[in-house]
């Protein structure tokens, strides 16, 4: 119970707008989701194992994120050249 | 009828692991003895809850406004908690907008799916557990 109170004191929200920056807040929620569905996947938790198969997943998530917006910027200048 | 109660019995053990995992995101593996990956699921899941709430405020729970019904439905799913936040902004207390709002919903209902997952795994554990022959 104390911690929703903990949680109901952040009532000001953090300045900042549209940047490439904004765009790192991305990567702790990629973690956070390669970490979760490896929790329910890997059949026994092992440290080790438990980081390799997180590290994997989170490299091929940003691997494929990448190659998304390269291609999607492409198609966004052969449009508009 | 022993069937029938062991049935009985079966159902209502799921329906409480179920129950528990939403109550608290890894409550429902800690029934089922995985003690490592029920610290792992609320670690991680409060973890990513809080950052959208520090970013975006408490106003990001807005359970009565012009929030979408997927993303309230979403953020719900983190724990009944999240009610007592939305109670906190009714009627628009806390004002958030741009991107720290959107960035806020975004990490506040992906936690929430997230939990969702870990209530159908722990479910889906539970249930396999209980049809798979005794050992020994």
């Amino acid at each position: 119970m104390e911690t929703i109170f903990v949680i109901a004191t952040f009532t000001v929200p953090e300045k900042f707008g549209a940047s490439p920056q904004s765009m790192l807040w991305l990567l702790p929620l990629v973690a956070a989701i390669a970490i979760i569905y490896k929790a329910t996947k890997v059949p026994a938790i092992k440290a080790g194992n438990f980081i390799k198969e997180v590290t994997i997943l989170f490299g091929s998530i940003i691997v494929f994120i990448i190659i998304a917006a390269l291609t999607l910027h492409a198609f966004a200048w052969l449009i508009t050249a | 009828m022993m069937v029938l109660r062991t049935r009985e019995k079966q159902t209502l053990f799921l329906f409480i692991v179920g129950l528990l995992a939403w109550l608290v995101p890894g409550a429902g593996h800690l029934l089922l003895k995985e003690k490592e990956r029920s610290i792992i699921i609320f670690v991680t899941i409060v973890l990513t809850f809080c950052v959208g709430i520090y970013i975006g405020s408490i106003g990001v729970i807005n359970l009565y406004g012009s929030t979408p019904w997927y993303v309230v439905g979403a953020q719900i799913m983190n724990s009944p908690a999240v009610l007592v936040l939305g109670q906190m902004t009714t009627g628009g207390a806390y004002p958030v907008n741009g991107w720290p709002n959107e960035i806020g919903q975004i990490y506040t209902s992906t936690a929430g799916l997230l939990n969702l997952l870990c209530i159908v795994n722990a479910v889906y554990l539970a249930y396999l557990r209980g049809t798979e022959p005794a050992r020994g």
